[in-house]
């Protein structure tokens, strides 16, 4: 059994890789790439001087990942340094280095083009394989003391060290890392908290511009929670930051200098509001646990009462689920429940502290889990109830309730047992329409969103995120099909079996 | 007593007469659907479904409706009025009749469901089968399905639509092209749990061949659970257009469909109810007389109620 589980995790890597570059070829060559600007306000703007934007297509496409951009101005730059007289006589069209910039990148491979004012620019398309290789290759960032290259600070030390925390915790620090703090302990769950591996999916644009994907998804939302905290320097304030997650910052202001000793000032602030995936799990988490205490119990009860009251009570629920479309009924007990018990009608309104924000989207979320619950449960203790050994049972002598509870329901449990990973993993997705219509910022809107605006890395990033969870769930609900009916074998038997 | 031969004749050999047999005859088909009208409900409802979808596919062509054309648009006077005689279900915002827009936007509804669903159970069921039952194409079908289950279905739908532009046939496609593997991955584990049976065992040993076992001996047993499938997918498709539309993916500005039109109602749900519920209440009469009547056809389909 383990050389099965092991088997198959290998091939669902190979999966994740299928997956992975099917996606990429979609999203870099098959989406026509002018459409990117259809709905952009800068772009409309410029266009009355062409070369801006011409300038300004290239850049973004390029910060999307479409392609390389070179123009004069990088490459002056990096001749000459920023800002200098060199440098804007360089740019300057039919200047001797434009001459030398267009053989460059022409004998690189790029397409050379020229602005209207005669200034030349190239540019050269990825391919998928290059980008694929680096989007694996970057995916796992391992963080050592010689990771900061910065020409601007030669004299960053290199080395770790013991130490503590502002907090007062206990920390391995770095100097010359990307994160301060490599190992530390707090008081947040789980105590114990690492730096060192961190994985990387990309930077988000164009929206949530220039944050790293995972940051997006994953961190606090909404308003600072404040506390007073003393800096390194002796400062105290009030302030939200979580000193662990400080990162080296090239660049200092008047407000770091006061606050930090050294460059680790790029931190994360602690915020009210859960993150994405929080709130989608939360919410996701308390609808299943709803649904199954409803939906299995009732569903059972419609089998044992077939064709009663309670039957076609259930069945007049099930229907209604399943012929009116959700978000139709979700308006409708959004409706019913402000206005017969004065909850609120949009997330926000009352915030994430205040319980009452949770309810309506909570149970909206789990309407149609429990009619697809009650619907099949019914269905495989209908199915089961007249097969021969239930027939065995009763003219043994067993009374209804005994039949039920230890003949029916084990079998009928079997293929919903199944489904459970696969609805806990549905949390994380998020879901779109209910969040839609209580404005709630969670993960559902997040793949539909980044579809839409061309954010490719974000879609890139949650598809591989999504198909990996979703295909755990999938292994996960075929171990439990075998633990729960031992009749059933995923892998072939021996010969001599 | 002795026997006197003379009582006895002798009896003509009849072909016809030793082949018969005493039991009552059964024909499958005739008793399901005894079974089926048995139920004056049910009777009523499938009267009802038909009277429903042969109203849709009439109606468009007497009325000519076309979303793109809006002949009183200027005509405040015509905005959102009531139900009245002249116009059934009342006028929208760009003063087209609602009666005509429902029944156009059914029409297209129904034949995207039922297409959608024809395809895909034909596909899934026929793979799922043959993937449950053989435990060396799971080890690639289980691949099979990671892949097409998670490559983003929005994106796809999105990039369809780009290449073919908004319409029948790119919906169809997305809808088709990935969806068959949740019929198959369903029926796969319906399939597992009763391939491993007794009674399978037993057929095994006997020599079956795996096709009649799969026809046989396995889909049989799992009509109820396939009806059940079935019954919930027509509706839940045209649910699913509903939130294509609602998503800005659905069947483009050229055609009526009920999802369209549900989501585009759903801002005057408050000013002008009868615009958002007049559509939902079509779609849910359709979809749940679609419901009974599959579900009482999977009843009359188990060869267990028909004794």
């Amino acid at each position: 059994m383990k050389g099965y589980i092991l088997k198959r995790l290998l091939r669902s890597l190979l999966s994740i890789l299928v997956i992975i570059t099917a996606v990429f070829i979609m999203v870099y060559s098959l989406v026509p790439r002018d459409n990117i600007f259809k709905n952009d306000d800068t772009f409309r703007k410029l266009s009355a001087k062409p070369d801006d934007k011409t300038d300004y297509i290239m850049r973004t496409w390029q910060n999307i990942g479409y392609l390389d951009y070179q123009n004069m101005s990088y490459y002056c730059t990096g001749l000459y340094g920023e800002a200098t007289d060199e440098t804007r006589a360089c740019v300057l069209a039919g200047s001797k280095e434009s001459k030398e910039f267009v053989d460059l990148y022409e004998s690189k491979g790029y397409t050379v083009k020229y602005f209207i004012n005669g200034a030349p620019y190239a540019y050269k398309d990825l391919p998928v394989i290059s980008r694929l290789a680096s989007w694996f290759g970057n995916m796992i960032q391992i963080d050592h003391p010689w990771k900061v290259k910065d020409e601007t600070n030669p004299d960053l030390e290199r080395r770790l060290y013991f130490g503590t925390t502002p907090t007062g915790g206990v920390a391995l620090k770095c100097s010359g890392c990307e994160y301060k703090y490599q190992i530390y302990t707090d008081s947040r769950f789980p105590f114990i908290h690492q730096n060192i591996l961190t994985v990387y999916l990309g930077e988000s644009y164009p929206t949530y511009k220039g944050l790293k994907i995972l940051d997006v998804i994953f961190d606090t939302q909404g308003q600072e929670v404040k506390k007073t905290v003393t800096f390194e320097t002796g400062q105290t304030g009030e302030s939200s930051i979580m000193f662990g997650t400080c990162r080296y910052k090239s660049v200092l202001d008047r407000l770091d200098q006061n606050k930090f000793t050294d460059h680790y000032a790029s931190c994360m602030y602690k915020k009210a509001t859960p993150s994405m995936v929080g709130i989608s799990f939360i919410m996701g988490i308390f609808s299943i646990i709803i649904a199954y205490a409803l939906g299995l119990p009732i569903g059972l009860a419609m089998a044992r009462n077939k064709d009663k009251l309670i039957d076609k009570l259930g069945m007049v629920y099930i229907i209604f689920i399943i012929a009116v479309p959700s978000l139709a009924y979700i308006y409708i007990f959004r409706y019913l429940g402000t206005t017969l018990f004065g909850l609120p009608s949009a997330f926000p309104t009352l915030g994430a502290e205040d319980i009452r924000s949770w309810i309506l989207p909570v149970i909206s979320l789990a309407l149609p889990s429990i009619s697809g619950l009650m619907l099949w449960m019914r269905r495989y203790a209908v199915d089961q109830m007249s097969s021969d050994y239930v027939k065995f049972a009763k003219s043994k002598g067993l009374n209804q309730h005994e039949i039920f509870k230890n003949h029916i329901l084990k079998n009928a449990i079997i293929p919903i047992a199944q489904g459970i990973p696969a609805s806990l993993a549905s949390c994380i997705v998020g879901a779109i329409i209910t969040e839609a219509i209580y404005s709630v910022g969670g993960m559902g809107k997040m793949l539909p969103d980044a579809i839409k605006q061309y954010n490719n890395a974000m879609v890139l990033a949650l598809t591989f995120m999504f198909a990996g969870i979703s295909i755990i769930s999938v292994l996960l609900g075929d171990l439990i099909l075998i633990w729960l009916d031992p009749r059933i074998s995923l892998t072939e038997k021996e010969g001599r079996n | 007593m002795t026997t006197r031969d003379d009582l006895f004749e002798f009896a003509e050999f009849d072909e016809t007469e030793s082949e018969h047999i005493a039991a009552p005859r059964y024909s499958y088909w005739k008793s399901v659907w005894k079974t089926f009208i048995r139920n004056k409900f049910t009777v009523f409802t499938a009267i009802l479904l038909i009277a429903l979808v042969a109203f849709a596919m009439i109606q468009p062509m007497i009325s000519g409706y076309d979303p793109m054309v809006a002949p009183n648009i200027n005509n405040s006077s015509m905005r959102f009025l009531s139900p009245s005689k002249e116009f059934i279900f009342g006028t929208d915002n760009v003063c087209n009749s609602v009666f005509d827009a429902v029944w156009s936007g059914a029409r297209n509804s129904l034949f995207i469901a039922f297409i959608c669903t024809f395809i895909n159970m034909v596909i899934g069921i026929a793979l799922g089968a043959v993937w449950g039952f053989s435990k060396r194409l799971d080890r690639i079908m289980i691949e099979v399905y990671n892949v097409l289950s998670n490559i983003p279905f929005l994106l796809l739908a999105m990039i369809l639509q780009y290449i073919m532009g908004a319409g029948f046939k790119s919906l169809i496609i997305a809808m088709c092209c990935t969806d068959w593997i949740f019929v198959a991955y369903f029926i796969r584990t319906h399939v597992m749990i009763i391939r491993d049976r007794e009674y399978n065992l037993a057929s095994k040993c006997l020599g079956t061949k795996t096709w009649t076992m799969i026809t046989k001996n396995i889909l049989p047993y799992l009509i109820s659970v396939i009806m059940t499938y079935v019954s919930r997918t027509i509706p839940a498709y045209i649910s699913y257009e509903v939130f294509l539309s609602y998503m800005g993916l659905g069947l483009g500005a050229k055609n009526a469909s009920l999802g369209k039109l549900i989501s585009q109602y759903t801002s005057y749900m408050n000013s002008y109810p009868h615009l958002f519920w007049i559509p939902v209440l079509i779609l849910a009469t359709i979809s749940i007389s679609l419901y009974i009547v599959g579900q009482r056809l999977s009843d009359a389909a188990d060869p267990r109620t028909h004794m």
